[in-house]
């Protein structure tokens, strides 16, 4: 089609892909440079989530999986790392992390390089917390750890046994510990862990998720099998209420931007279609 | 070979482990050990880490046939795709040797997981959010009932995940919360039923021998005529 004769409300109605995403990009660019400081309220699912880890009573042991890929690290990292920030500021909290994901191992190292705990809240590895490793299989792995850890896996993921790290001791199944996390990218593993552990055993469960699959998680969260189902785009909120800012809180700011951005394109695509449409153009 | 080796004993063990977990899973059975577990306790544990070692297993199986399907491409000299598989060919060895020579946990093995796979991995899931934008500027327009109802429940959701306009608009919020907490939750538990029962009919036919698909190739006759 030349560009002759071609109305406003053509070029509004079919605005080139270049051009979108071209704009996309500066929404999303500025606020990562510069912070715009917008206003993070915190939704009830993230109080519920702080609150929940706050009424732990010392010497309670929390086993987190560490189930996202990399894909979603931008997402789930710093909810993660914020959740960390808060166990390990409570003290006297063991903190066991497992992977279903098999990326998991090397994106818990990135985590806790973030965090820093020796450095920054005197915690040991191997007695405060520890990583088992990456264990195979999805739900088959969740069942046969809450069934009997020990005989599902004997070393950390260093590959060093379990039995010479003191955080080990009195931990046999799922009875053993007082919370489940879980970040993932997967829905197997999300629900995989109501089935082989909430329904079973009864531990107490909170998954943080990619946004996107909050719809499917909430209907165990509302049948009362989650106590609190996040999305990992919340961390800016997790970090507030840690008071640890980081990469969540810059986050808060281009989601708000580059959806208020999208709002902005749905409404001038529906003006130029109506206003083709009342001259007779569009069909 | 027989049907016997190919379907029958195949089914009969399929029938018989799944049982076992499933006896386990839902019957309270009487303590038979010390430690208060019940016999089946012990055998589903058992199971449990067989699955796990095949799983784990599967893995390094699944990198032979990478190695075998490229191979071939690379002999064979396959337009459009044979330098491609050299390059994933070179990358397997390389994550492969630093892994077992260094360790999966080493700095070596960190950084180049860091380096190459995180940040494609990322870059690859990051760019979505550019074609979706681009998609609801396109699919977001008010041409019939159907798709005004989407277009609007669509912006209200939009508008109740961007954290700052919670606070300027907080009817938004709850607008947002309605839609997921009671149309989203009901329409997935629907589905979701709907699937668990789906799940359930498949089990009974596998257990059955009446799905045979998990049993490779059988002709006609080795699957008694067809499944219903």
């Amino acid at each position: 089609m030349s560009g002759q004769g071609k109305s406003i409300w053509d070029t509004l109605e079919d605005i080139p892909r270049e051009a979108l995403y071209g704009i996309l990009l500066v929404v999303f660019v500025i606020p990562m440079i510069y912070p715009l400081g917008l206003p993070v309220p915190i939704s009830a699912n993230v109080r519920k989530w702080y609150q929940t880890i706050d009424a732990l009573p010392p010497g309670s042991v929390v086993m987190i999986d560490f189930g996202y890929s990399g894909g979603g690290e931008p997402e789930l990292g710093p909810m993660a790392v914020a959740v960390y920030h808060h166990l390990f500021s409570k003290g006297d909290i063991r903190v066991i992390t497992m992977s279903t994901s098999i990326e998991g191992p090397q994106l818990w190292d990135k985590a806790i390089a973030e965090i820093r705990p020796e450095q920054r809240y005197g915690a040991q590895y191997g007695v405060d917390y520890i990583n088992i490793g990456y264990i195979a299989g999805g739900e088959t792995a969740m069942a046969a750890i809450g069934k009997d850890l020990r005989a599902t896996t004997s070393t950390d993921y260093k590959g060093n046994s379990l039995s010479q790290y003191s955080i080990m001791d009195g931990i046999v199944d799922a009875h053993s510990f007082d919370l489940l996390l879980c970040y993932t990218t997967g829905g197997d593993q999300s629900e995989g862990w109501v089935r082989q552990w909430y329904t079973v055993y009864g531990t107490p469960y909170m998954c943080s998720v990619l946004a996107m699959m909050v719809p499917t998680m909430l209907p165990y969260m509302n049948a009362g099998q989650i106590i609190s189902v996040t999305s990992g785009a919340q961390a800016g909120e997790m970090e507030g209420l840690v008071r640890v800012p980081a990469r969540g809180i810059k986050s808060a700011d281009v989601i708000t931007m580059t959806h208020l951005l999208c709002v902005v394109y749905v409404v001038i695509g529906n003006v130029a279609y109506i206003a083709k449409k009342s001259q007779g153009g569009s069909k | 070979m027989s049907t016997t080796l190919k379907k029958t004993i195949p089914v009969a063990i399929v029938f018989v482990v799944a049982l076992l977990v499933m006896m386990d899973y839902f019957i309270v059975t009487p303590p038979t050990d010390a430690a208060g577990k019940s016999w089946t306790s012990g055998v589903v544990k058992d199971l449990q880490n067989w699955g796990i070692i095949l799983t784990a297993f599967s893995l390094g199986f699944g990198a032979v046939n990478l190695f075998y399907f490229h191979s071939k491409h690379i002999s064979r000299r396959t337009p459009d795709q044979w330098m491609f598989s050299i390059w994933l060919l070179i990358v397997i060895v390389i994550f492969t040797g630093v892994g077992v020579f260094m360790g999966p946990t080493s700095t070596s093995y960190n950084w180049i997981y860091n380096a190459s796979y995180f940040a494609l991995s990322a870059t690859v899931y990051s760019s979505l959010g550019f074609y979706m934008t681009s998609g609801l500027y396109r699919a977001l327009r008010i041409k019939n009932i159907e798709s005004t109802i989407f277009m609007v429940v669509g912006v209200i959701v939009l508008l109740k995940n961007a954290p700052a306009l919670a606070v300027y608009f907080p009817t938004l919020s709850a607008w947002g919360s309605f839609i997921e907490n009671v149309i989203t939750t009901s329409a997935q538990r629907g589905i979701m039923i709907g699937g668990a029962l789906g799940a359930i009919s498949l089990g009974i036919r596998t257990m059955t021998g009446k799905e045979t698909g998990f049993l490779g190739r059988l002709t006609e006759e080795e699957k008694g005529g067809g499944a219903p």
